[in-house]
């Protein structure tokens, strides 16, 4: 176990990840911070402010989709027909991938895209000053929304990272109709279930009982629900990717 | 050092690429692994690198199942892929980021070698042209010094200078101690450079000695007018060259060509030669 999990590599894989992909990781940032800045400069237009609700929907806006697109960009190296001979072949063990890969899309991208967001916002309100006489204010960053965006986007990253890792071809459009067709098979899943539960007490869908049983059934059980979304989907879908890596063949 | 037993492959709605394939590779020599195109020299090649599994037997590398891919294994392999791509980035960037993970890697070594190849570190890779970047694997590969250099199709891609210059750098490492399993259709890139002669057909192996075994019981020449009814196998394209039971003769070089066309049409008296003494051979 040892041999197979050593910090020193996974800092090393990391470093790799990123050297071969610096130009593409810089050209991205550019563009999302000059996006971002024209953006927080039309908010400042409005009330001479940006408040933490504008930050965390413009923070919102890009972080989880340029956050879905990085994921599939680290793992298309072992999708490439003639680099993935060399991707698989270094001496890194399948956990220290996946560590290595989860710490990048994961803990390192949102440390980086909040940094990035809080510069730009910060510049925009000083750009704004000079331009429109804003008034200087510290950019407003953290709050319960900046937090329930970084939480989700730590749950749902998993689940595009198994989309990287399983599909070769049109990974993105593969991953998101695979993840529709699982939230509507679980809404039939559950409207069957209700449906078989419920049809003594004439509260089946359709009857105006129903929205009332479906509220009531909410309230009791969103805690499950809830605890079931933070605490298993995302794990399982690590595992899930995990095992996608160990079967990989070239 | 590799151990193969009854390995079987075939790729997902294609026909069995290897069956029932058993081969011992051991350190300190040079493997030539040859065979027809298509007849799984690259596909056993990834095999033993770990990039894929056998459907079934096993392949072992120092012990170990190549499939789980053990950080103490992966040490020790390093693998040249006949097609492949390297990083957008400066050769001693590339060094940079991946001699890391190999513990024996001699930076030393590798930019003697980029030098004798006459390539520059500051050099782009993606300026190179594709028997450059081949070039700059190469160096990466034997300056990794991994015990196991599992080479693909190495000399594609490289000019008529560069393959004498890769003859004799594989030569000067050869002497320490490594596994060098080289794969190649072109027969003659690899004169006098292995020590031991596989051959794939017809997804078996169809013959596996050593060169000293071959020069010990074969002869290469032109045959004399007594020696025409021992004629294993000749090729008038040759020269009229031909290959015979070795009897009294004088030892010949061994001539990879003529000896490989020899194991596709002769398999079987090829190997019953070289199993008995050469007195039951003529008996």
């Amino acid at each position: 176990m040892m041999h197979q999990f050593n910090y020193k590599r996974i800092y090393h894989f990391i470093r790799r990840d990123l050297t071969i992909r610096k130009s593409s990781i810089s050209t991205a940032l550019i563009v999302i911070s000059a996006i971002l800045f024209v953006f927080f400069l039309i908010n400042l237009r409005e009330d001479y402010r940006i408040t933490s609700g504008e930050f965390t929907n413009l923070f919102g806006l890009f972080y989880i989709p340029a956050g879905v697109l990085f994921t599939f960009s680290i793992c298309k190296e072992s999708h490439d027909s003639k680099a993935n001979h060399l991707y698989f072949v270094l001496p890194v063990s399948v956990y220290e991938r996946m560590a290595a890969i989860w710490f990048t899309t994961t803990i390192l991208y949102t440390a980086v895209f909040s940094v990035l967001s809080f510069v730009v916002g910060q510049f925009a309100i000083v750009t704004g000053g000079i331009l429109f006489g804003t008034d200087f204010h510290l950019l407003p960053m953290f709050s319960g929304e900046y937090l329930g965006f970084t939480m989700f986007y730590s749950i749902i990253q998993p689940v595009f990272l198994v989309g990287a890792l399983a599909f070769k071809k049109n990974r993105i459009g593969k991953t998101l109709l695979v993840f529709v067709l699982v939230f509507f098979g679980v809404m039939i899943y559950n409207l069957i279930l209700f449906t078989m539960l419920n049809y003594r007490y004439d509260v089946l869908p359709g009857n105006a009982l129903a929205s009332e049983a479906f509220g009531l059934a909410q309230s009791d059980f969103s805690v499950f629900g809830m605890l079931f979304f933070l605490g298993i989907l995302g794990p399982v879908m690590l595992f899930v990717a995990y095992c996608k890596m160990v079967e990989k063949e070239v | 050092m590799i151990k193969i037993q009854s390995l079987r492959f075939y790729y997902p709605k294609s026909k069995t690429i290897l069956n029932d394939v058993s081969l011992n590779f051991d350190s300190g020599n040079i493997y030539g692994l040859f065979g027809r195109n298509g007849e799984g020299k690259s596909t056993l090649m990834k095999i033993m690198a770990g990039l894929l599994f056998p459907k079934s037997g096993s392949c072992q590398v120092f012990g170990e199942n190549m499939s789980r891919k053990h950080v103490r294994c992966l040490h020790e392999v390093f693998f040249i892929p006949e097609d492949f791509e390297l990083a957008a980035l400066k050769i001693s960037k590339y060094e940079e980021v991946n001699s890391v993970f190999y513990p024996e890697f001699s930076k030393e070594q590798f930019y003697e070698l980029i030098k004798e190849f006459s390539l520059s570190p500051n050099e782009n890779i993606t300026t190179l042209s594709f028997g450059q970047k081949k070039k700059v694997l190469i160096a990466f590969g034997i300056a990794a010094n991994t015990k196991l250099l599992l080479m693909d199709e190495p000399t594609n891609g490289l000019d008529i200078p560069s393959k004498s210059q890769f003859r004799k750098i594989i030569a000067g490492v050869a002497d320490q101690g490594k596994c060098i399993v080289i794969s190649t259709h072109q027969v003659r890139d690899l004169h006098s450079l292995i020590n031991h002669l596989m051959i794939l057909d017809q997804s078996k192996v169809v013959f596996d000695k050593s060169l000293f075994e071959v020069s010990e019981h074969l002869w290469f020449g032109k045959p004399s007018e007594k020696d025409k009814h021992t004629v294993i196998y000749a090729e008038p394209s040759l020269g009229g060259k031909a290959v015979l039971p070795k009897l009294d003769k004088d030892e010949s070089d061994v001539d990879l060509e003529l000896l490989f066309n020899a194991v596709l049409n002769e398999p079987d008296r090829i190997n019953y030669i070289l199993k008995k003494r050469y007195y039951d051979a003529s008996v």
